[in-house]
């Protein structure tokens, strides 16, 4: 599924665009910035309640182009910045992890 | 690739906001240099881990990497506490990181074994009052 496509699904609160036209099929879940790192799968969406300006490095490095930002928080402005130059799409939703990630399979998303 | 490319960064301790960025650096020019995707997810994953470390325990220090024709070392030296005890401190869910850097994620006690997972040789030495060591090696597929 697209990334816009996605967010529209979500009703989501888009932060910065990123690539909207970029396909993601596999979502990671997580705030242990580490746990990510070990193991989230490269290209996957990433939901999470962390909101500072280290997600950004994690999402670079794991090559993750969308961020979904639950329970209705959002982006401190240097992550937002971060993520506009590095072209990631933030976003916010108002569900907790668990609603997001139920809908996220929903719409056919794997691990 | 004729000589080794050799790229060494000073990491400050706890600064938070450019954490991450020497780590970028290096993925950012294994790829410029062609190096196979698989090799350079590896790198990345140790580097961050590692230059966290840094950040976030060793007050400081400082990050090398050496890529040449078949494998990247990775090393960082310190002049942090050291570890008292490596078994402990390779141990998956195992941590000491503050309070301060458990909230905003860090501290899931996986930032050695990580780094131990995505190295084909991994080293650590290791001296408290003194400082650590550690060197990861990936090799690249023949």
């Amino acid at each position: 599924m697209k990334i816009n496509e996605l967010c529209k699904a979500l009703g989501a609160d888009v932060q910065t665009p990123g690539d909207g036209e970029r396909e993601v099929t596999q979502v990671t879940a997580g705030d242990l910035l580490s746990f990510v790192m070990g193991t989230a799968p490269e290209g996957a969406a990433w939901v999470t309640i962390q909101t500072h300006l280290n997600v950004a490095a994690v999402a670079v490095l794991k090559d993750l182009p969308l961020i979904l930002i639950a329970a209705g928080r959002k982006a401190t402005p240097e992550l937002k910045l971060r993520c506009e130059e590095e072209k990631i799409c933030i976003a916010t939703v108002g569900e907790t992890i668990y609603g997001i990630c139920g809908k996220l399979a929903e719409l056919g998303l794997g691990e | 690739m004729a000589e080794p490319v050799s790229l060494e960064y000073k990491i400050e301790g706890n600064d938070y906001m450019v954490a991450g960025a020497a780590s970028n650096n290096i993925k950012n020019t294994l790829k410029m240099l062609g190096i196979e995707s698989d090799v350079c997810r590896r790198a990345a994953v140790v580097t961050y881990e590692a230059e966290m470390n840094l950040v976030i325990h060793a007050g400081g220090g400082i990050l090398k990497a050496l890529i040449s024709e078949d494998k990247i070392e990775l090393c960082t030296v310190d002049e942090g506490p050291g570890i008292p005890d490596i078994g402990k401190a390779m141990t998956e869910g195992y941590t000491t990181a503050s309070d301060h850097a458990r909230e905003m994620g860090f501290g899931a006690g996986m930032g050695l074994p990580n780094i131990k997972r995505n190295s084909d040789v991994f080293e650590i030495e290791s001296t408290p009052g003194v400082g650590t060591q550690l060197k990861s090696t990936i090799l690249f597929q023949k």
